[in-house]
């Protein structure tokens, strides 16, 4: 279903990716077969330039990148309405076997450019430049994960096929299926809660603990792993939650567990701020477990150890904001006598 | 963290005090570019609001269509089908329909003929505010006509006019009500009358209709109940509403994109515009980045600049021709481009199209747009960043 | 004397420039120099005698092939452009030949130029701005463009803008080159005023007013990248 407004602007910013990255890892690629520290000749200078270049580029590739996520969503839900037993978004992307794996393609690939970023800022903080083989090798990995990401969105939007009225005598009916606006079964309700809150409080502990100075060693090694390992499990359990259990209480409906309608405007677009603090929260969280693992370098010991404190900081408040917004409407049913 | 979005706004302060010094260059750029983005929105917008117009219209057809389908094309449907149905659970009533087309000669316009009887419809109680006048009486030869048809057959105050049978004789009808002018999406061409009438205008014969109009109680089982006549009436044609709904998104859309591939030519052949631009720096831009860079500016801080300039032109390029996209296609009805959407008939419905812009439309047109001009102007901007700052003191 | 002492101190420095490629060209020949902190000297030569590649070494504009050279505390060789910058910006003031303003931006703008990408905010700027500007007693004109002021004048915000960051170093490019003899002077005796303050100033110039300043502690010529004291 190319000749559509929405899948013509997901195939076009597909190309501008491909474009922006592939010049990047060009520039990668020429940095790791050339880059001499010790020279001064013009080739040096150039791949010194050149470096800015790659890294505005992988800038722009990740504000593409989020952007690309958060247009195809709105593409799967416009699409949902000429497909056959598609109610919303949900329908859509899983009318399609590429549907899926595009999304969560997409959504790592936010996370792989955010870290991209992050060693690239540790980086040229540092007049040795100690990371900067790494750092290309890592961004020559990102063409062919940009390519599968491109390739997946392609293949699902060549798989859509609308439904629309033929001239054929008799038709097959898709009747909205039992969960075609679900995405989910209903999962052990009491479980998830628990583990959801628990969770955070456990973060918020653990990043707490992580802000005092006076918590070093092994003591300090532990959080961090907790609070890398944490972030990275409560991504998962939080996208698990609001799929199943929260959204319904922002819907108002029992039945309609899709984590993709909360990012319309009948819903003042609160998937926006859930889903921007969920995963910018995510992202720093796990960064800090990178940025330790970074600092172990004798180069990178104070640049790391001021991002981890920047970063524990940014994801807690990310934190508190996901969950005033995802809890606000549960606790209002609870409050006004529901249940 | 202060510092940093001081920066930011210093390099913002800079920015636009550096496109006011070269206003006319940069007012040039945005001004063509935000005709091309209004081109691209002006389709978007028309889109979504005849979509949406549609949608709301579409909101009182039956929701199931019964056709007599014979070597795959229509024929008239025997009313003995209508006792087949009776037993299926979950359907409110169903209404016999007759529609066809009549060819006017005189002008070249078909109209539509249709007669369904309002006590069947599970709002037709309600069809007479869709029209001044009365509903058609049964038995009176008396109908309802559409606002294109009251114009094309020229009336000029008289009541009655005839219309052809098959076989040539004249059948004489009397006008007893005008459909409103807000219901012209549908009933522009349109003339309502009592299926007797219109069986006799047709030739059609008594025991037999157009087709089926099936009012569902619960719309999620109109899927269940489509298959359930379709098994049960197997030589037929099952339309449903969601299927008519679908098929005008997907034409409107289809359109749209269509127009938009077509427009993606202009996009193109402007980003390559921008492009050179963008890479075409004046011996006076290349001394001002040198002296920056040897007064301590970072290339990324040169670089930054120049993607500020990127993002304030398309950014405003993008406001002005929304701006003006929404002007054009709900102040002025999208004249320019109705044709290409609407398609082609003699009778124009006079269509006024309500504003259905949302957030979700606005992304779309700057992703189209703004997107590929910063894309497109990413390395250029690097070109000029890495001057090198011993350029100023040679 | 001690590197500690020399606020500017070069030692076997050789530029050269497209190494290995047809049109190499050696810029600089194991050029010597040690200039203490507070001195002010003279760089003397012909254009292509590389001067200009020597200012631009001291400059922290760009970093010498080999050889060791170390500008205010820090050694250049090897460092990656990023930070010769940030070094710059820190420690040298830079004086262009004809200033180099930018004529439509206002003398207050064009002093504070260097203070924006350092995040200051524009309080501060117009604060530190005008307290240089009236220093030097322009600050009547800090809101003129400065492409409508005097040469006097402009020489004047060149020197404003140089100071800004309050650099130890200051390096001036012909600064008399298109001055009459009585603002060469008043320059002169604004070099000499900043040399008892502290700063360190080195000025490329042929100019006989300018090498025959009794303010001078000694006077290099530069010449086919190679540097004598005279």
């Amino acid at each position: 279903m190319f000749l559509n407004i929405w899948s013509l602007a997901l195939t076009f910013c597909g190309a501008i990716a491909v474009f922006l990255i592939g010049v990047a890892a060009r520039t990668g690629w020429r940095v790791i077969r050339y880059w001499d520290p010790a020279s001064d000749d013009a080739l040096q200078i150039g791949l010194e330039s050149e470096t800015w270049l790659a890294s505005t580029l992988v800038e722009y590739g990740l504000a593409l990148q989020i952007l690309t996520l958060l247009l195809f969503v709105l593409a799967a839900d416009q699409f949902s309405h000429v497909i056959a037993g598609a109610m919303c978004a949900t329908g859509s992307l899983l009318a399609d076997p590429f549907g899926m794996p595009t999304l969560y393609v997409k959504l790592a690939g936010v996370f792989l450019y955010g870290f991209w970023l992050l060693l690239h800022q540790l980086d040229i903080r540092v007049e040795t430049y100690p990371l900067v083989r790494i750092k290309f090798i890592y961004l020559l990995c990102l063409l062919p994960f940009l390519l599968v990401d491109v390739t997946l969105q392609t293949l699902y939007i060549a798989g859509l096929k609308p439904d629309i009225i033929t001239s054929c005598c008799s038709v097959v009916f898709a009747e909205p299926g039992p969960d075609s606006g679900n995405l989910m079964g209903i999962p052990p309700r009491g479980l998830l809660l628990t583990a959801f809150y628990g969770t955070i409080i456990g973060l918020g502990i653990s990043g707490g603990l992580l802000g005092r100075s006076k918590i070093v060693g092994r003591l300090r090694t532990l959080l961090t792993v907790l609070f890398t390992i944490g972030w990275a499990g409560f991504f998962f359990l939080a996208l698990a939650v609001i799929t199943a259990i929260l959204s319904c209480y922002i819907y108002a409906m029992p039945n309609h567990r899709c984590p993709f309608c909360l990012l319309k405007p009948e819903y003042n677009y609160i998937g926006l701020g859930i889903y921007f603090t969920l995963v910018g929260g995510a992202f720093f969280g796990t960064s800090t477990g990178v940025a330790a693992l970074l600092g172990r370098h004798p180069d990178l010991t104070a640049q790391t150890a001021h991002y981890r404190r920047t970063a524990i900081k940014i994801s807690l408040l990310l934190l508190i904001i996901f969950t005033i917004l995802t809890s606000f409407h549960y606790l209002r049913y609870l409050i006004s006598g529901g249940e | 963290m202060n510092r940093a979005l001081e920066k930011q706004l210093n390099l913002l302060d800079y920015t636009l005090a550096s496109l006011r010094r070269r206003k006319l260059k940069n007012l040039g750029i945005m001004i063509v570019f935000a005709a091309v983005i209004f081109l691209v929105a002006s389709f978007q917008f028309l889109t979504a609001s005849l979509t949406a117009t549609a949608q709301d219209l579409l909101a009182e057809a039956p929701e199931i269509v019964v056709q007599k389908m014979s070597a795959g094309r229509q024929e008239a449907l025997p009313l003995s089908y209508l006792a087949k149905l009776e037993g299926l659970y979950g359907i409110r009533t169903v209404a016999p329909r007759i529609w066809g087309y009549y060819f006017s000669e005189t002008s070249g316009a078909n109209f539509t003929i249709l007669a369904v009887d309002p006590a069947l419809m599970p709002k037709g109680d309600r069809l007479f505010q869709a029209l001044e006048g009365k509903l058609p009486g049964v038995g009176q030869g008396e109908v309802v006509l559409g606002s294109g048809v009251a114009a094309d057959l020229n009336l000029a105050g008289r009541r009655s006019f005839s219309l052809f049978r098959p076989d040539l004789t004249l059948k004489p009808l009397t006008v007893v009500g005008n459909f409103k002018a807000d219901t012209d999406l549908l009933t522009s061409d349109l003339i309502f009358t009592t299926p007797d009438a219109a069986r006799d205008l047709f030739a059609i014969p008594e025991d037999h209709c157009t087709d089926l109009c099936v009012y569902v109680a619960n719309p999620r089982e109109i899927g269940t109940i489509a298959k359930k006549i379709a098994a049960l009436l197997p030589a037929t044609r099952i339309v449903t509403r969601p299927q008519i709904s679908q098929t005008y998104r997907v034409v409107f859309g289809w359109r749209s994109g269509f127009a938009s591939i077509c427009l993606l030519t202009a996009l193109a052949a402007f980003i390559i515009l921008a492009w050179d631009k963008a890479s075409g720096l004046s011996a006076e831009e290349k001394r001002e980045i040198a002296i920056l860079k040897v007064l301590g500016w970072q290339t990324g801080d040169v670089l930054l600049l120049r993607c500020w300039e990127s993002l304030t032109v398309a950014g405003l390029a993008w406001l002005l021709g929304c701006t003006a996209a929404y002007i054009h296609v709900f102040w002025l009805d999208g004249e320019l481009f109705k044709p290409v959407l609407l398609g082609w008939s003699v009778i124009h419905p006079q269509l006024k199209l309500l504003p259905a812009v949302a957030a979700p439309d606005l992304l779309l047109i700057f992703t189209m747009s703004v997107v590929p001009y910063l894309a497109a102007t990413v390395i250029p901007a690097w070109r000029a960043a890495i001057i090198p700052p011993d350029a100023a003191i040679r | 004397m001690a590197d500690a002492d020399n606020m500017i101190l070069l030692d076997a420095v050789t530029k050269v420039y497209n190494q290995g490629r047809l049109n190499e060209v050696t810029a600089l020949h194991e050029v010597n120099l040690a200039v203490p902190a507070g001195a002010m000297i003279c760089l003397r030569g012909a254009s292509g005698s590389g001067k200009s590649t020597l200012l631009s070494i001291i400059g922290c504009i760009i970093a010498p092939t080999s050889g060791r050279a170390i500008i205010a505390g820090k050694a250049l060789s090897r460092l990656p452009d990023r930070f010769l910058t940030i070094h710059r910006r820190q420690h040298i003031g830079f004086i262009f030949q004809q200033f180099n303003v930018l004529p439509e931006l206002s003398v207050l703008d064009n002093v504070t130029l260097p203070l924006l990408p350092l995040g200051v905010g524009p309080a501060e700027r117009r604060a530190r701005g005008n307290k240089l500007l009236a220093h030097l007693a322009i600050d009547h004109r800090a809101n003129f463009p400065a492409g409508q002021i005097s040469g006097g004048e402009l020489q004047r915000v060149a020197i404003a803008r140089a100071l800004i960051n309050d650099p130890p170093i200051i390096l001036a490019d012909e600064p008399t080159a298109h001055l009459d003899s009585k603002l060469s002077r008043e320059f002169l005796a604004t070099m000499a005023e900043l040399k008892r303050e502290g700063k360190t100033i080195v000025i490329a110039s042929h100019d006989q007013l300018v090498t025959e300043s009794p303010d001078l502690d000694s006077i290099l010529d530069v010449k086919d990248g190679r540097v004598h004291v005279s």
